[in-house]
């Protein structure tokens, strides 16, 4: 069931997928707020390259749909919602994480590799896209490490979005024609109140404690 | 393999002339972009001239080493020079080495010029060499595993080899694995040829010098030799990294017309690689000598992602 | 036929036993001893050499067999014993670890010869000799044994003898300590060695080393396995692989640096060549983890052997630390011809054990003529310390230039022999990710990397010993009183650097004469597939293959020459050249303080890799009335060698501890004895039952 253009739409979807791990990686090591979101913002967007691509390869208009809300949620809604909230805590940047820089560069890359080596029976498939899932799943994996590594809430939530853009990338190589529209539209909608909320729960963190620091908040116990 | 005289000579010429070129044009170009008029493109030219002439004043302290450092510094780069495909697909001297001669070269001549710095009893001199000595090392495996990378995808070491190899059909360049190698080698390129972020050539303050320390002493035709070897070996780095990643233009035999074809393609390409880095450097601010590691760590893992690339993106 | 190997050989050992039998002799006439036993040493390595060479040309050696040496020394004893066979051989693989020896000893006993002044007066100059003589005797008798006698016995005269070598300025504290670890892991290792042996032995019945011959297959993967263990926790101490290496730097600085150029170049290539005569010949074909652990051991002795290096400011310490990175290069290459040997790939696992005995012998030239200099240097200017050493391309200028060319040969800068052996190194490495699908291929390029950032790291710790000690002003009175060195000691060390030009000439050419070797040890013949265009070139083994060629390097360096000497003669005729004073911001007078000193050149590095240092610095400040005006100031930084603090430290004192606890058994009174006695009496007993 392979479409026409296959070759050339697997180049790209390849090509857009290992610049989204790249961006992954970058979030991994910086440190100022802005930037990262902004980075965030451009890996949505290529996320949202993929699904057009996929679309445009099998005819599907409900992928295209699913390119558009994530245009409109994760590539302007979001990022705009993060920043006002950075603007108004007036913090601007990460303090030194647990892992220092060359540290977490090496073990994301160990994770990539991790990644790799569990997707590979997977990839067989013949699915357009199909080799995305190794990129997928270390999305998943380097999201996962970002969130214990960093201490401010904001680059925790970035870290959660981006752990669902893993989900959906993998969604995207795995499912045929993507996912049932009904389903990417309830999950968009989750990410989005699920965002709204963690903003005001970090601007209530800031107002308690004056810090966004979440290594303080240590009484999650008897 | 045969050794063509006239390939040999023409490329020499071409290393000589265009290395001072290609540093006037990042000059005035940086200039350009941070809104100043800057020196004129043919500045570097004048100032060897310059260098040629003038008297010399050498350290009371300095031992043979000093006098050698520079020959050898001019020789290696012309020598690594001739061992890459500049406008044809064939090196001159490919025989006589690939990808490791060539890196290995580069180290001859990095290692005299440490030792250049050390030897006037200077105590920046040192503290460039100890510096530029510790990035070298940094940026050693990134782009080992970059060459791996190619090498790998080519069957050879030999530069000729991976340029037919990147000569494939169509997206072969837009490659994860090729973008990958690429951008771990642009960066490994900004270490070695000492350009913001990792040093500013233009600094005038010697504790912030890394290249610039190991120089202090040189003067008169020592220094015409240094510069000029220095300026041949960021040459040849970016016209490996223009030739081998986008290998369009090379001419595939040595008539004279395949032959200026074939340059002005070069030239496209160093044009457009000298934007790119004139970009860097205007838009980045010298990192710390410290943090210096960690954008080559990042560099590795880049890397590293490559070589995964090749066999798992299939 | 006189110039046959095997005459030639025995020629040799005699020789030797000559020279220890001479020097112990002449104890009192201290010129004599020393003329005698190093000239007799000298004659008897050379008469080594060519025995080694011829082999390796294709002399046929051994026509009658394995020469028993037992009837010669002890007539009779063959019908009281008949079991007990002292044989020697000489194989390929023997043949050119004896090379490597011989080559050796005529360098250092050529140095020697004007060494060995330096302690007239002070110390015994023919207990000297004497230990010399039989620590090479003992190497050569192990690189040829063809018994499981011979071998163990070469190896403990090997250790006892090098023990002695070690202990020779007995008088500091610090190389009785050496001494004492010595001796201790050369006896574990020796254990380790010896029930390694005892398990091949167990299956063969045989004590020759002919019968030994593939004895693994007839074995259990279980025997198999612990023999491969014990063999290589025994040679690999030796051989100084991280971890087992915490003799190496403590015992290597305190030889004479004769014994260290040696111990250096020579013993720690009996762990090699004992772990590829027992992988390569004995224990038949391997699995791949044999290769996989081999390949990241090595990996990892590179690394931080060379990360070590960097830190130290004593010259031989330093020193000491590149043995450890190049056996850890040697060992890559071993391990990745074990890989290719399991995979079924001959011809590459020729590439790559190539690559490893190249650099074997490159190794001990080059770490030979370093440690030469170096005790040059330091007998000039009586410190091992660099920091107080400087100036010395001046005073010394002979040595400079050797030293410098160990230097950039060890740096594995083209055009010399250690750029050679690791670019045939990195050419196996990069057909080896070809080789498998699995994920260990990844195992390949990623030690390819490690091996690129271990020699840009072992250039910058090169660039600070030479630069640090040769060059800039002296630092102390001694350093700028020294004078150069005896013509003995120069002829010595040029012997060296000829030999690391020659190998790194004329590749081709070396790598034909390893062809017995590796028809022995494997039975492919690769040379003619390794050279290009009549010799000039080395290729790889590919269908495209990589080339280099050094002498067309240097051929192209020369005729680039002119270019620069034309532009002089063309432009820069009038211009004058003046000497005058270094820049110091102004400062008048620059003093040797101003330098830069070995342990800040290292600190970048020691910064980068703070997580394995683990630095801590202390600096007190003396001042009268204000803190900026000090009148002393005091530093002190250290680091922390980890594997000394994290696992033979607690070992030692889990030790001790057991062995205390084990004392109170002997609780000093008759009955006690008595009792224990009995109570074994009664056990056997019943265990007879």
């Amino acid at each position: 069931m392979n479409p026409p253009y296959a070759e050339s739409a697997s180049h790209l979807i390849t090509l857009l997928a290992s610049f989204m791990l790249v961006l992954q990686l970058l979030l991994a090591v910086q440190s100022m707020l802005v930037t990262n979101i902004r980075l965030f913002a451009l890996q949505s967007l290529l996320l949202a390259g993929i699904a057009a691509v996929v679309g445009y390869a099998y005819g599907a208009w409900h992928v295209y749909v699913v390119a558009l809300l994530t245009i409109l949620g994760k590539v302007f809604f979001l990022p705009w919602l993060l920043e006002r909230l950075v603007r108004q805590i007036k913090i601007e940047q990460e303090v030194r994480p647990f892992v220092n820089m060359p540290g977490s560069m090496l073990l994301c890359g160990a994770l990539t590799v991790l990644a790799y080596v569990v997707a590979r029976p997977i990839t067989s498939l013949e699915r357009l896209g199909s080799n995305t899932l190794a990129v997928a799943i270390a999305l998943l994996l380097t999201g996962f490490f970002l969130m214990l590594n960093r201490r401010k809430a904001i680059t925790q939530v970035l870290a959660l979005l981006t752990m669902e853009n893993g989900v959906m990338l993998a969604a995207i190589a795995l499912t045929t024609y993507g996912m049932p529209l009904v389903v990417e539209i309830g999950i968009f909608f989750d990410v989005i109140i699920a965002v709204m909320v963690l903003g005001i729960l970090v601007y209530r963190i800031r107002e308690s404690f004056a810090s966004m620091d979440v290594s303080k908040l240590n009484q999650l116990k008897w | 393999m045969n050794l063509s005289l006239p390939a040999i000579l023409a490329q020499t010429a071409l290393l000589l002339l265009l290395a001072p070129l290609l540093s006037g044009l990042i000059r005035n170009w940086k200039a350009k972009l941070q809104n100043r008029r800057g020196p004129r493109v043919w500045q570097p030219f004048f100032d060897l001239m310059k260098f040629w002439r003038k008297d010399m004043v050498i350290s009371e302290h300095a031992s043979w080493i000093f006098a050698a450092t520079p020959y050898v510094m001019f020789v290696t780069a012309l020598s690594a020079g001739l061992l890459a495909p500049m406008v044809t697909g064939q090196a001159p001297l490919g025989l006589f080495g690939g990808a490791l001669a060539l890196v290995g070269l580069l180290a001859l001549g990095r290692f005299f010029l440490a030792l250049g710095g050390l030897d006037p009893a200077s105590p920046f001199g040192g503290m460039g060499s100890s510096r530029e000595m510790t990035i070298a090392a940094m940026a050693e495996p990134a782009m080992m595993l970059a060459i791996f990378t190619l090498a790998i995808a080519a069957g050879s070491t030999s530069l000729s080899q991976i340029v037919l190899a990147s000569q494939g059909p169509g997206w072969k360049f837009l490659d994860p694995s090729h973008a990958l190698a690429f951008t771990a080698m642009f960066l490994v390129l900004l270490a070695e040829t000492g350009r913001i972020p990792v040093d500013n050539p233009a600094t005038h303050l010697e504790l912030t010098m890394i290249h610039e320390a190991m120089l202090l002493e040189y003067s008169g035709r020592y220094l015409a030799l240094i510069e000029w070897g220095a300026s041949i070996k960021q040459l040849v780095l970016m016209t490996l990294l223009a030739n081998v990643f986008f290998p369009i233009g090379l001419a595939p035999e040595t008539t004279p017309a395949a032959f200026a074809l074939g340059a002005l393609y070069l030239a496209a390409k160093l044009l457009a690689l000298a934007g790119a880095v004139v970009l860097v450097e205007t838009c980045n601010a010298k990192l710390r000598l410290f943090r210096v590691p960690d954008l080559l760590s990042a560099a590795f893992v880049l890397a590293m992602l490559a070589l995964v690339s090749t066999f798992l993106f299939k | 036929m006189i110039l046959s190997p095997t005459p030639l050989l025995i020629v040799s050992l005699c020789g030797y036993a000559l020279g220890a039998l001479g020097g112990l002799l002449f104890l009192r006439r201290e010129k004599l001893a020393a003329a005698f036993s190093f000239g007799v040493a000298a004659l008897s390595a050379l008469s080594g050499l060519l025995a080694g060479l011829l082999l390796l040309a294709g002399a046929p050696a051994n026509p009658d067999g394995p020469l028993d040496l037992l009837p010669p020394l002890i007539p009779g004893i063959t019908p009281l014993i008949p079991s007990l066979k002292l044989t020697v051989r000489l194989d390929a693989l023997g043949a050119f670890f004896l090379v490597i020896v011989s080559l050796l000893g005529v360098a250092v006993s050529i140095y020697s010869l004007g060494y060995a002044r330096g302690f007239f007066g002070r110390k015994n100059v023919g207990a000297l000799g004497a230990f010399y003589n039989a620590m090479l005797l003992a190497t050569a008798l192990l690189f040829v044994a063809d018994n499981l006698w011979v071998f163990l016995l070469a190896w403990e005269l090997m250790a006892l003898t090098a023990f002695c070598l070690v202990s020779f300025e007995h008088e500091k504290p610090e190389t009785r300590r050496a001494g004492v670890l010595f001796f201790i892991m050369s006896h574990i290792d020796a254990g380790c060695v010896l029930l390694g042996f005892l398990l091949l032995f167990q299956a063969s019945g045989d004590y020759s080393f002919g019968s030994l011959h593939n004895i693994g297959a007839a074995m259990s993967p279980g025997h198999r396995n612990a023999a491969f263990i014990l063999f290589l926790l025994g040679f690999g101490i030796k051989a100084g692989v991280i971890p087992l290496h915490v003799w190496l730097p403590a015992a290597h600085p305190v030889a004479p640096s004769n014994v260290s150029a040696l111990m250096s170049g020579v013993l720690i290539k009996a762990g090699i060549y004992g772990l590829t005569r027992v992988c390569f010949v004995f224990l038949g074909p391997p699995p791949l983890w044999w290769g996989v652990t081999i390949l990241a051991a090595g990996t990892i002795s590179a690394v931080l052997g060379v990360l070590y290096a960097l830190m130290e400011h004593d010259l031989k310490r330093l020193l000491a630390y590149h043995s450890i990175e190049n056996i850890g290069i040697i060992l890559m290459g071993l391990g990745a011809s074990l890989i290719f040997l399991c995979t079924g790939h001959p011809l590459l696992a020729a590439l790559s054990l190539i690559a490893g005995m190249y650099h074997t012998i490159n190794h001990a030239s080059f770490k030979g003529l370093l440690f030469l200099g170096a005790g040059a240097v330091v007998h000039a200017t009586r410190t091992r310390n660099m920091e107080e050493m400087g100036g010395l391309a001046k005073r010394m200028p002979e040595t400079a230039f050797y030293f410098l060319i160990g230097a950039i040969a060890i740096s594995a800068l083209p055009p010399l022999n250690g750029f050679v052996s690791e670019w045939l190194t990195y050419q196996s490495l990069l057909q080896g990710f070809g080789v498998t699908e699995s994920m260990w291929r990844l195992v390949f390029p990623l030690s390819g990397a490690m091996l690129a950032l271990t020699g840009a790291l072992a250039a910058a710790c090169f660039v600070k010993a030479f630069g640090i000690t040769f060059l800039a002003q002296p630092r102390s009175e001694h350093a700028a009183g020294a004078v150069e060195a005896a013509p003995a000691m120069r002829l010595g060390m040029a012997v060296l650097t000829a030999a690391c030009v020659l190998l790194g000439l004329f590749p081709t050419a070396f790598v034909r004469q390893l062809d017995p070797l590796t028809q022995q040890l494997l039975g492919e013949q690769i040379s003619r597939q390794l050279s290009l265009a009549n010799g000039l070139a080395l290729a790889s083994l590919s269908a495209h293959p990589g080339t280099i060629s050094t002498p067309g390097l240097v051929l192209t360096a020369v005729c680039l020459l002119p270019i620069p000497l034309v532009l002089w003669l063309m432009f820069a005729r009038k211009a004058r050249t003046r000497r005058g004073p270094a820049w110091a911001c102004g400062q008048p007078g620059l003093t040797p303080q101003m330098e830069y000193t070995a342990t800040g050149f290292s600190k970048p590095v020691r910064m980068i890799f703070k997580a394995l240092f683990r630095p801590r610095r202390d600096v007190q400040r003396e001042y009268d009335f204000s803190p900026y005006f000090a009148t002393n100031i005091r530093f002190e930084s250290h680091i922390e060698e980890v594997f000394v603090e994290q696992f033979y430290r607690p070992l030692r004192i889990l030790i001790l501890r057991v062995s205390r606890r084990v004392r109170a058994l002997q609780a000093g009174s008759i009955h006690a004895y008595l009792l224990y006695i009995f109570v074994t009496l009664l056990l056997l007993l019943l265990f007879a039952l």
